[in-house]
């Protein structure tokens, strides 16, 4: 590693003066799991490290008024996997972090940092674009709302702007009868996934209202299929609608082939796995396809 | 099992589990010497490239640099990192093909220049500093391309890239004729798995020249003797001049088997007169140490109706990588299993070792054993189905027994394939389970099994040459001091279980001294599962020859004759009157501190050079679920019957075949090296890319203890560790064929091909020729 | 800042040294010759150079030793007291659970943290709690053992 200013802000509004004064090469450090060993390979070069650990307030997991939760760029995956209202409201995050192998990762890692990796291999962004979630940023010039959606521009290439921060996740109330599920596949337990999807829906008298799918590492970022939730979007839900759903999924990926699977292998897959996302969803919303 | 034993059989704790579980052992890693040095190696960016020139210049210059070393600094010896060059009866298919450092990029981590500087920033500022310039020449990776005309070449001395052709001397009959007598022949070629070995302490050497003259190397290498001949051999010098110290080792399984930076760490050593450490990371030893062996292996069998095979043909094209090293032992082990397992009149095996401009395949825990039997245990299964045979009775019809010839030729003092067969199918419920329907919806079950005879040492191949010292302490304890190479498998420990029990003391009161060529006595090193068997028998000996000498003693202090006592629980008896005795702390302490006339520090050395090699067996049954939509496999069970003769320690026995299992289940299904067909350059270098099992991966495991004590075994002991990685492997590829009826070439067997295997038209599976 | 003198308190005990801003935990420890702490892969995939900073999982090799200047660090070292080993420690030796050992230090610390949070914990817990935890020697079998039965004798109160 080459040596590089470590600075510890105690408030956001120095942290991102400091973001926005540190020109080319600033990085955050938050729980440093994906940071460290990139900048010890050589691969990161950073000439200012902000840890962000100092600042009062960031871990914290809170209930909205409205009811939806927030969490804080510091909010470990660890405390939002332990967290009660996490676990019944929104199980398809907590399924994302759950399978997640390392304990140690999750302790020291954080949900932020996770998302600003900018991956779409990112198991924990397939969930909240799942949930609709938005991202707060926040700048010299103030804070946004984001939604999680509109973050990823491409391949590890976010929407933040110079002197930007993520500084929490809002996750919108969950609407009653709402079903959810996370899928993945794996070489092995702890290796970053072939292919995720989440998906979340919600159906009334049998007729889908709402649906988002998500698909993960099968394109350059995680990405909605809209075409497929097109055609569940205000019609019945029938085993039919389901697979014609999963196939144009499967045919809205752009999935390469890599050390860990083929492209041929993706594209199959996200048709079988947005199926069953679909299909646990359906019935843990109460209801079948 | 009649507990006759009172250390022997015995769940002893593992030799140094104390020190490890604090953190006070020490491994190459955490030895600091004063002015140590930081030593680190340059290697070639390109797969295959002449070197025009090199300018360390500018690398010399940079303060903190003490050396820079490239071929130019180093004599031109040409030498093979394997030691079995050294002690087979027939070495001249060894092949002495590699540098200190290379003068010609074979491979990209080919050893191009080593600097050694005062600290590791400077060391890889000198690193950057050297210039080389490459003509870039055209690689080769593809060991079926690089036997074509007009390939390029690797080594000038082998035009074709053919290393050596080794025609299996074995080979006995005429298979041609047996194929003709079979009702049903299956010829199928596999490529096997090129795994890396990633032992989890990454490679490190230190080498310390003393004002003397005399070279300390501290190595995790696994034949402290015959690798210090090596280095006398390449540093001109004599093997007394040379101490070799092994510290706690965070595995090898085979990989340090060969030396590896040693050469190179000691020529850095020589240069600077200070010590030097080099300290490899993961990514450099994953892509610079040896790795599995691999093949490009046609394997046919013929078999009647009734089940008797009547031909078995394998052809090898080894995939041997950028230097030679152990492919010629390996591949003789695996073309003498692969016609050796069974009972058949017809056998022949051939091979073509060949150079490939890729990282070198080295002789790795199965040692050409394990992918012989990937071939041969799923080509039983595919006749199985072809004649409508039950796999277990088709192997049942055609195995060894005792007295047959064991896969090396020698003649078995026994044979239990038939009881753990039965045993393990028994246990499992196979009769049941193969009856069962596959399953419905997206599920399918799968039960396979498969079998191994492996070895205990590589007798008659080679000269094994074992010895130990044993002396009394004062108090009645004694040190044991042996060469027992341990890198996990508990050698250490369980030849001290034998020394106890030899000597009728506790495991407690044996101290080890081991890992100092300065100190223990020769021994030709540890592979092949040698160690228990020859090590334990060496330190049996030594053991009885101490106990002589107690029981002499003994016998002068009770007034009998020494073959009227024996000893146990560190208590001297009257094997007629049991009440009489003395403590063996009193013979001890009275034979030091002798006021009535001669002194003796009791003691006693044993040698040991085998005669013989009996083969540890195992029978595995697996289970698996087959998800036919993902193609994604589930492990549910793996039931593994071992007979390695007389349990010394059952922990440690479980413990082999426990870690034996784990690594089978990476070989099988996901490991497997990732190298870039444009770059050579190995992709999966780290445990990012490269993923070993975790504690999830791993399946429900249920391992019985078989033991049939053989007799020329110490207690009757065999080895067992080697054997563990060789008969997992195809049961599980056996049980996904079981389950889905497809079976993968190309390993592992992960689910993107074996959804493409699933997709080929069904009856197609190839390789049916009759 | 880039260099300074700071103090870190590590099994208790408190060390005053020069760091780096670059320097990483793992490093921090070599120089303190405290090497029961391996590092395996220096990329967080193996949980070798598993340490408790805060009684929290932590891996050394990816934690910059600046950043946790303020807290409790504990290392294989500090886990047994002079002769006595910790019944996790006590419980890997007696059970078969070493053979090479590389990963032994970072897999008790590791099993230390989960049964400090959850002292009754299944023996699928275990496993999913040991997941970061590589291991090439033993297949994890006596390794879960061995902190079943760590788990058994805490509970009896055992020491």
């Amino acid at each position: 590693m080459k040596l590089f200013d470590y600075l510890e802000p105690g408030t956001i509004g120095e942290a991102t003066q400091l973001l926005y004064d540190c020109g080319e090469k600033p990085r955050i450090l938050a729980g440093g799991i994906h940071l460290i060993p990139r900048m010890r390979k050589g691969e990161i070069e950073a000439e200012y490290v902000i840890d962000i650990q100092k600042i009062p307030g960031l871990d914290r997991i809170v209930t909205e008024g409205k009811g939806g939760v927030t969490f804080g760029a510091m909010a470990r995956l660890r405390s939002i996997e332990s967290s009660r209202i996490i676990q019944s409201k929104y199980p398809v995050l907590y399924e994302a972090i759950h399978q997640i192998t390392s304990v140690q990762t999750k302790y020291m890692g954080t949900a932020v940092g996770n998302l600003c990796v900018g991956t779409p291999a990112s198991d924990v962004a397939t969930s909240l674009f799942a949930l609709g979630a938005r991202l707060k940023i926040t700048g010299t010039r103030g804070e946004r709302i984001e939604p999680i959606e509109k973050f990823y521009a491409d391949y590890h290439l976010t929407s933040l702007k110079r002197g930007e921060m993520v500084t929490g996740v809002v996750l919108p109330d969950s609407p009653p009868g709402m079903g959810t599920a996370f899928l993945n596949l794996v070489r092995t337990h702890a290796d970053i996934a072939k292919i995720s999807v989440a998906v979340a829906i919600v159906v009334e008298d049998g007729i889908c209202r709402d649906v988002r799918v998500a698909i993960g590492a099968a394109a350059p970022t995680v990405f909605r299929a809209a075409k497929a939730e097109s055609l569940l979007n205000g019609e019945m839900i029938t085993s039919q609608a389901v697979n014609k759903a999963a196939e144009t999924a499967s045919a809205e990926t752009r999935p390469i082939t890599d050390l860990r699977s083929t492209a041929e292998y993706r594209r199959e897959m996200a048709k079988v796995l947005v199926k069953r996302a679909l299909e646990k969803a359906l019935a843990r919303a109460g209801c079948r396809g | 099992m009649v507990q006759e034993f009172s250390v022997v059989g015995k769940r002893a704790p593992r030799w140094g589990a104390r020190d490890i579980a604090t953190g006070t052992a020490k491994y190459v890693v955490d030895i600091e010497l004063p002015g140590m040095l930081v030593g680190k190696v340059l290697t070639s960016p390109h797969p295959h490239a002449r070197i025009i020139g090199i300018d360390k210049s500018g690398a010399e210059k940079l303060p903190g640099v003490e050396a820079v070393l490239t071929f130019e600094d180093i004599p031109p010896k040409l030498f093979t990192p394997n030691r079995h060059d050294l002690i087979l009866y027939h070495p001249e298919n060894e092949c002495k093909d590699m540098q200190v450092i290379s003068d010609k990029a074979r491979f990209v981590g080919d050893r191009i220049a080593a600097v050694a500087a005062v600290d590791t920033v400077t060391a890889q500022k000198a690193l950057e500093l050297i210039e080389v310039k490459y003509e870039v020449l055209p690689p080769v990776f593809d060991p079926l391309e690089a036997v074509k005309p007009g390939a390029p070449r690797v080594h000038d001395f082998a035009p074709n890239n053919i290393a050596l052709h080794l025609k299996f001397p074995g080979s006995r009959g005429d298979v041609e004729k047996g194929f003709q007598d079979a009702d049903c022949v299956i010829e199928e070629t596999f490529r096997t798995s090129k795994q890396l070995v990633s032992q989890l302490e990454p490679c490190a050497c230190i080498a310390s020249f003393g004002p003397d003259g005399r070279l300390t190397i501290w190595s995790p290498g696994q034949s402290a003797f015959l690798q210090r001949r090596k280095l006398a051999e390449i540093f001109d010098m004599p093997e007394g001049m040379i101490r070799w110290i092994t510290p706690h080792v965070g595995g090898s399984f085979g990989k340090f088997g060969s030396l590896s930076i040693e050469p190179v760490c000691a020529a850095l050593a020589k240069k600077t007169g200070k010590p030097v450490k080099i300290e490899y990371s993961r990514e450099e030893d994953s892509s610079r140490t040896e790795t599995r062996q691999k093949y490009v292996a046609t394997g046919k069998i013929g078999v009647k109706k009734d089940g008797a095979i009547t031909a078995l043909q394998e052809k090898l094209v080894v995939d041997g990588g950028a230097y030679f090293s152990r492919n010629s032992t390996t591949t003789m082990a695996n073309m003498g299993s692969f016609t050796g397992l069974y009972r058949c009149p017809n056998v022949a095996a051939e091979a073509d070792c060949v150079y490939t401009n890729i990282l070198t395949t080295g002789g790795i825990r199965g040692y050409g054993n394990s992918e012989a039997m990937c071939v041969l245990e799923q080509l039983i299964d595919r006749a199985a189905r072809e004649i409508g045979m039950d796999p277990v009775q088709l192997r049942l019809r055609n195995i060894k027994r005792a007295g047959d010839p064991d896969s090396k030729g020698l003649r078995m003092e026994t044979c239990t394939l038939e009881e753990i067969i039965r045993l393990g199918a028994e246990k499992v419920g196979w009769a049941e389970k193969r009856a069962r329907k596959k399953g419905e919806g997206a599920k399918r079950y799968g039960i396979g099994m498969a079998i191994m005879m492996d070895l205990s040492g590589a007798h008659p191949s080679c000269i094994q040459h074992r010895n130990a010292y044993i002396k009394f302490n004062e108090d009645g304890s004694a040190n044991l001091i042996v060469t027992a190479y341990d890198m996990g498998q508990n050698l250490c420990g369980t030849c001290a279980q034998i020394a106890a029990e030899v000597l009728g003391i506790r495991y407690e009161d044996i101290h080890i001294v081991t890992g100092d060529t300065d100190i223990t006595m020769f021994d030709t090193g540890i592979g092949a599962s040698a160690g228990l068997y020859q090590v334990g028998h060496a330190v049996m000996n030594a053991a009885l020859e101490a106990k002589k000498q107690l029981l002499d003693r003994a016998g002068k202090k009770l007034g009998v004759a020494a073959d009227e006592l024996e000893v146990r629980d560190r208590r001297i008896y009257l094997k007629s009157d049991p009440r009489r005795g003395i403590s063996v702390a009193e013979v001890t302490k009275q034979a030091t501190y002798n006021f009535e006339g001669e002194h003796l520090n009791i003691s006693g050395k044993g040698s040991f050079s085998p005669t013989q090699s009996p083969p540890p067996f195992a029978a595995v049954f697996a289970e698996v679920e087959v998800d036919i939509e993902t193609a994604e496999v589930k492990i549910l069970r793996i039931l593994y019957v071992s007979d390695s003769g007389r349990v010394i320690n059952p922990a440690t026995v479980e413990g082999q075949v426990e870690g034996g299992i784990a690594q089978s289940v990476g070989y099988c299904l996901t490991e497997d090296c990732v190298i870039n067909k444009e770059t050579g350059i190995l992709e999966s270098d780290n445990f990012t890319t490269y993923k070993i099992p975790s504690t999830l991966d791993i399946p429900e495991m249920e391992v019985i203890l078989y033991e049939a004590p053989v007799p020329s075994g110490p207690f009757g002991a065999k080895g067992v560790g080697h054997g563990t990685t060789i008969a997992v492997n195809p049961a599980i590829a056996n049980a996904i064929y079981d389950a889905v009826g497809v079976f993968v070439t190309d390993m592992p067997a992960t689910p993107e091909k074996i959804l493409e295997a699933l997709r080929r038209p069904s009856g197609t599976s190839s390789g049916i020729v009759s | 800042m880039k260099k300074e003198i700071a103090t870190f308190k590590i099994n208790d005990r408190p060390y005053e040294v020069i760091v780096t801003s670059d320097m990483t935990l793992y490093e921090l420890l070599r120089n303190l010759h405290l090497t029961g702490t391996k590092r395996s892969c220096g990329v967080g995939e193996c949980g070798s150079c598993t340490v408790l900073v805060d009684g929290n999982p932590t891996l050394a090799c990816s934690t910059l030793a600046i950043a946790v200047r303020d807290k409790e660090i504990l290392t294989i070292e500090g886990l047994s007291r002079g002769a006595q080993l910790h019944p996790l420690q006590q419980a890997f030796v007696d059970g078969g659970a070493i053979q090479c050992g590389f990963c032994t230090p970072g897999m008790i610390l590791m099993a230390k943290a989960l049964l400090d949070e959850n002292p009754t914990p299944t023996r699928e817990e275990v496993k999913e709690g040991l997941g970061g935890n590589l291991c090439r020697c033993t297949g994890y079998v006596k390794i879960i053992d061995a902190v079943m039965a760590s788990v058994e004798k805490m509970r009896r109160g055992d020491s």
